[in-house]
């Protein structure tokens, strides 16, 4: 539904479209400067309407996210200039944040026409007004706010996105999985006599052939039913979390590890109730392709890992990487493929993609970094996230999701593979990790004390503010 | 339900002019929840004022919005007036319509219909209003100073001098720090000592004071107006009841570098490190004395080789049996005047500074020129004790230099390089002097004229440049350095050659971080607003004096140390501290504990408790905010996946009722304009 005021709304000249703007501002410095244009007596259109804030700081860009899923056909987000912030640093948080924000926002076919983002301080009146003025003729231009959050109004093509070439590698053989899973048996069975863990998360083969499933071993004996190969996909870090009596052994490859290096880092796990074994993988297999997130996966086995367990035995630590690999990435060719696409096609693909979206929330549940009790989807004092499976809750869950991961997400990949729409949310993550990784030069680390990047900042960060 | 009243002010003619007020208050009465709308020519005034108290009582108000000017304007007014009406004044919400849009549209129609929206908007908003309560902190009526330089001093006399108790901790045997040691000060020549020891003397006779000399601050916990510090009062082996007398010095054996005369001069183990020490109690260094310390299973304690301070001392106050002690104190703030030290001029190795005894930095030289220094005030270099003949200052070492030192400017500098020519002119009115310097800075009352003095009067020569190097050749050094006015290099024989280093601060990282006082990037103490507050740290309460917070000279130092026992006065002058109760707040049963809003609050206002909401077992451990320390700039929220934590007065239902408001507005102006035939 396109937002055509009716003739005499006011906005502008009667019978004409005018966009609605809201705007987010600090309490001292730009709401100051939004007084200040008034104080000087200059003009600017009517179209923004502040919504003020202490700090903008305070600004969850889910904010800009309602805003346009209510209707409004822009967003600025105003606060002190960097250094001059009332408390310091909000605007410094506020300006990594709302960046990967506006990026996703890009990526998702959002006309950057629309999202807008400036310092303004107290005595900046003149730029205040001129910053409207800008600010409305953009928007005007990108036109009304119709298609954005709604259902596809038209068949989307999807467009067709590059297919990843011949796997870099070959799976491991018989053998050498033989021998990591004998090892690995071994080990949990020490373990358990130990009495060092009172369980061992590993994988054991699944009902169907060539599936492998979770497995919690209890007892020495059990251990037996531990197996080891390219099949075994599912992050376990996700199991291990607010269990009780004794120590967990966690079967882990350097993706998995991440994320429990982020369950340490965020209070979820304690280091003395798990055990962290690494294994030396050389790749997960879904079919006869080789993962994407394995293309580039050049990192040593998590220097988080207290045993590292590979064909040729078991070592206390963390070892190197087998064989390195950085061939490129598929998903970065996808990704590519779309940023060369107009913003209304990319709008068009996404559209496709969370129409399918039938609100299983399996991506949460697969997550480990999704860990609330509580999800913010399930709030409605407000209610962030519409409930009916379609358009704008659709979007905004995707949205959501993305963000809370940004800066978290250790590139597992299980949200993707788990998804039974098959939506490409792998190519979400890690279009937001790549950025996060250009702009702010952090990946997600595998060490605990590191932080994340959304929860720290440099006073030169670069960033869209103006 | 809401019964919400909406008061429209012309502002005089300021918003009726542009703003049709009756329409606006039409569409107002049209707005669910509003139970009465009202307007007046001048809502802030009087009248205006009574009229909002008594629809509150009459009307039977549950929310009020003022359509007015800016919030920052006449919140506060409105907000009391809403308090004497009977309802709590955080249930009133000012809509903005004169600076953000009487003032700055022309068009009547439009800002008609912006007006009638921006109402809309805070009706909105205040129907999710709910009471707050100011939030009451109780204080401890008695304020900690950290560091008896000029600038604890000065701020334990201002706190002490209004009524108020103040425990004052130094760390060296005497109060005094780096101003004691200087021997006269710029620009007006006073002697230093003779301007600070009246008031070290004061302090010590203060009913208001606790003294407490060389003794460390080891921890501090709470938060404002509830500090607990933990004092470490190191052992003297020295009774309080010493007369000062020195017999104990003159008998004994041992002889160590004198650290308050910065190593140019001798003391004893038992010592006193200046003669006007306050207190003059005496101080026994076991890193000196030849009674070993040692340790066995039974515990510490003490070899006695050699016994002659103790037997030498009439009043029989040596004792080698003293052990450190630990005192608590409750505080209601605390003064950081930590102050600073030089930094180390061997760090830039060309100007020679530890390999040649005849370079010497700013405080060297400024105990060699004292009348109580190593030298009584005749000015001999350390070497051999001659009278130098020529004296090369030279400036910024260290300063203004970030590749090997800092990159500030220790703003001292100049001006006592200056005084260090004069005062060695004076003293050696024969002698040559020349000052090597990029740029003059003598920003201050009486220091542009006091430079002139020096270079006019006492003849110095003031080269523009920097120094390459320093060699020495026999007894004394070749300067080699560049003329940048001339375009020349120059190398000029000095007999000895002073460092004006950058001052960099005293205190040790690890002190910040345990008085949660932020540092920059140098270790000096952050204040929470370079302009507007100061003297204040990010820790409410925390209070920085002196050379702590940056370089000072002696004025400004006095100046901020007033500053903060204002601000610390602020405080304490009330049993109960009240603060603003829009801060942020931690549902304990959605908390999951992750604390990224623990690591981006930047008031370390955010505890972790154990709780079992909910009858969790085992005890989760979840976010809670400390109230007395929070800002509610809100960052916490932003960060919170969950939105567990949420700000009181900015709440995310009130921020989700305007969005929705201003991005779907019901629009009811346009009908009434259009019923009058569009725009007008």
């Amino acid at each position: 539904m396109s937002k055509v005021a009716p003739a005499g709304s006011g906005y502008q000249t009667a019978g004409e479209w005018a966009p609605r703007i809201v705007a987010f501002t600090c309490n001292w410095c730009s709401y100051s400067g939004a007084d200040m244009a008034g104080t000087a007596r200059l003009t600017y259109p009517a179209n923004v309407r502040i919504v003020r804030m202490l700090c903008s700081g305070r600004m969850d860009p889910l904010f800009a996210l309602k805003a346009f899923e209510e209707g409004a056909d822009g967003v600025l987000v105003s606060g002190c200039h960097p250094g001059d912030c009332h408390y310091v640093q909000g605007n410094l948080y506020a300006r990594r944040r709302l960046e990967i924000f506006a990026d996703l926002m890009e990526l998702l076919g959002l006309d950057p026409r629309r999202l807008h983002f400036a310092w303004v301080s107290a005595s900046e009146g003149v730029k205040w007004s001129e910053l409207i003025g800008r600010v409305t003729r953009s928007v005007l231009e990108a036109g009304p706010n119709g298609e954005w959050l709604s259902a596809p109004t038209a068949e989307f093509s999807s467009a067709k996105l590059p297919e990843p070439g011949p796997p870099p590698r070959t799976a491991p053989t018989r053998d050498a999985n033989a021998a990591t899973t004998s090892h690995l048996r071994q080990l949990a069975r020490r373990l358990l006599e130990e009495g060092e863990v009172s369980r061992v998360i590993g994988y054991a083969e699944g009902a169907q052939s060539d599936q492998m499933v979770p497995a919690f071993v209890e007892t020495p004996e059990d251990a037996e039913r531990l197996v080891w190969n390219e099949r075994c996909y599912a992050n376990l870090a996700n199991y291990a979390v607010h269990r009780s009596g004794g120590a967990t052994a966690l079967i882990a490859k350097t993706c998995d590890a991440k994320s429990i290096a982020g369950l340490l880092r965020e209070n979820q796990l304690r280091r003395d109730e798990v055990v962290v074994v690494g294994v030396s993988c050389s790749g997960i297999w879904h079919g006869d392709r080789l993962a994407a997130k394995c293309y580039g996966c050049d990192e040593d086995v998590s220097p988080l890992a207290d045993w590292t367990v590979g064909p040729d035995g078991t070592a206390r630590g963390s070892i190197p990487a087998a064989g390195r690999d950085t061939s490129p990435d598929p998903r970065d060719a996808a990704l590519e493929a779309l940023s060369s696409l107009p913003p209304d096609e990319r709008l068009a693909f996404w559209q496709g993609e969370f129409d399918r979206c039938i609100r299983c929330y399996a991506c949460r549940a697969v997550c480990p970094m999704c860990y609330c009790d509580t999800c913010i989807t399930d709030k409605h004092r407000p209610q962030w996230i519409s409930a009916p499976q379609s358009g704008p809750g659709n979007t905004s869950w995707n949205v959501v999701r993305a963000m809370h991961l940004a800066g978290r997400c250790s590139d597992c990949d299980e949200c993707a593979r788990v998804c039974p729409s098959g939506i490409r949310l792998d190519l979400i993550n890690r279009s937001l990790a790549q950025g996060i990784k250009r702009k702010y030069g952090t990946m997600v680390s595998a060490d605990p004390a590191v932080k994340t990047a959304l929860t720290t900042y440099r006073p030169d960060d670069a960033g869209r503010f103006v | 339900m809401s019964r919400i009243g909406v008061f429209v002010c012309h502002c005089g003619e300021n918003i009726a002019r542009t703003v049709d007020v009756e329409s606006v208050c039409g569409a107002a009465r049209d707005l669910p929840g509003v139970a009465h709308v009202s307007d007046y020519p001048f809502m802030c005034s009087s009248p205006g004022q009574k009229l909002v108290k008594q629809a509150i009582r009459t009307h039977n108000l549950t929310g009020v919005v003022v359509a007015a000017c800016s919030p920052h304007m006449h919140e506060t007014t409105f907000r009391g007036a809403v308090a004497e009406g009977g309802l709590n004044p955080f249930l009133c919400e000012i809509a903005n319509i004169r600076e953000q849009c009487s003032w700055v549209h022309t068009d009547p129609a439009e800002a008609t219909a912006k007006a009638s929206e921006i109402v809309e908007q805070m009706v909105a908003k205040v129907r999710f209003d709910t009471e707050l309560q100011p939030i009451e902190v109780p204080v401890t009526r008695r304020a900690l100073v950290v560091g008896g330089g000029i600038a604890g001093i000065r701020s334990a006399l201002d706190i002490a001098k209004a009524g108020y108790s103040v425990t004052l901790v130094e760390r060296e045997p005497s109060l005094g720090g780096n101003m004691a040691r200087l021997s006269e000060t710029f620009p007006t020549l006073d002697c230093s000592q003779c301007i600070l020891t009246p008031l070290m003397v004061e302090v010590s006779h203060h009913p208001n004071i606790e003294l407490l000399t060389y003794s460390e601050v080891e921890g501090i916990s709470g938060y404002v107006g509830n500090f607990n510090v933990r004092i470490r009062r190191k052992a003297r082996f020295v009774l309080e009841d010493c007369t000062g007398c020195d017999d104990c010095a003159r008998a004994c054996p041992v002889a160590t570098p004198n650290d308050f005369d910065m190593g140019l001069s001798w003391r004893k183990a038992v010592y006193i490190p200046f003669p006007q020490a306050v207190p003059a109690i005496y101080t026994l260094d076991t890193g000196a004395c030849v009674n070993a310390e040692l340790e066995s299973a039974n515990g510490r304690y003490r070899v006695l080789a050699c016994e002659r301070c103790s037997l030498a001392c009439a009043p029989g106050v040596i004792d080698y049996d003293m052990r450190p002690e630990i005192l608590e104190r409750e505080v209601g703030v605390v003064v950081l005047a930590t102050g600073y030290k030089l930094w180390d001029a061997s760090q830039a190795p060309e100007y020679g500074y530890g390999r040649y005894p005849d370079v010497v930095n700013g405080l060297e030289f400024e105990r060699l020129l004292s009348a109580s220094g190593p030298t009584f005030g005749e000015l001999r270099r350390p070497s051999d004790g001659k009278v130098p003949k020529s004296v090369v200052f030279i400036q910024c070492v260290g300063s203004r230099d970030p590749e090997h030192g800092v990159a500030y400017c220790s703003r001292t500098c100049c001006m006592y390089t200056a005084k260090h020519a004069l005062l060695y002119k004076h003293k050696v009115p024969d002698g040559k002097a020349y000052v090597f310097y990029i740029d003059i800075r003598a920003a201050g009352k009486g220091y542009e004229e006091f430079i002139n003095r020096v270079m006019m009067e006492d003849e110095v020569l003031y080269l523009r440049g920097r120094v390459g190097r320093v060699v020495r050749e026999g007894d004394r050094m070749v300067v080699y350095g560049a003329d940048t006015l001339s375009g020349q290099s120059v190398q000029i024989d000095a007999e000895m050659v002073v460092l004006a280093t950058a001052m960099v601060p005293a205190a040790e990282e690890s002190f910040g971080r345990m008085v949660r006082a932020s540092t920059d990037q140098y270790g000096f103490f952050q204040e929470i607003h370079p302009k507007l507050r100061p003297v204040e740290t990010m820790t409410a309460g925390v209070l920085l004096a002196g050379a702590a917070q940056g370089p000072k000279d002696i004025p400004d130092t006095v100046a901020q140390a007033s500053a903060a026992a204002s601000k610390a006065l602020e405080i304490l002058a009330q049993p109960v501290f009240e603060r603003e109760p829009t801060v942020a707040r931690v549902n304990e049963s959605v908390c999951i504990g992750c604390l990224d809003c623990q690591r981006v609050c930047p008031y370390g206002a955010i505890d972790v408790v154990d709780v079992t909401a909910r009858g969790t077992t085992p005890a989760k451990a979840v976010a809670r905010v400390n109230e007395a320390m929070c800002e509610g700039c809100g960052i916490c929220t932003s960060v919170c996946r969950s939105r567990a934590i949420d700000i009181a007065g900015f709440d995310d239902e009130q921020v989700f009722a305007q969005i929705t408001a201003v991005a779907n507005p019901s629009m009811p102006v346009t009908e009434a304009l259009a019923a009058r035939g569009g725009a007008r």
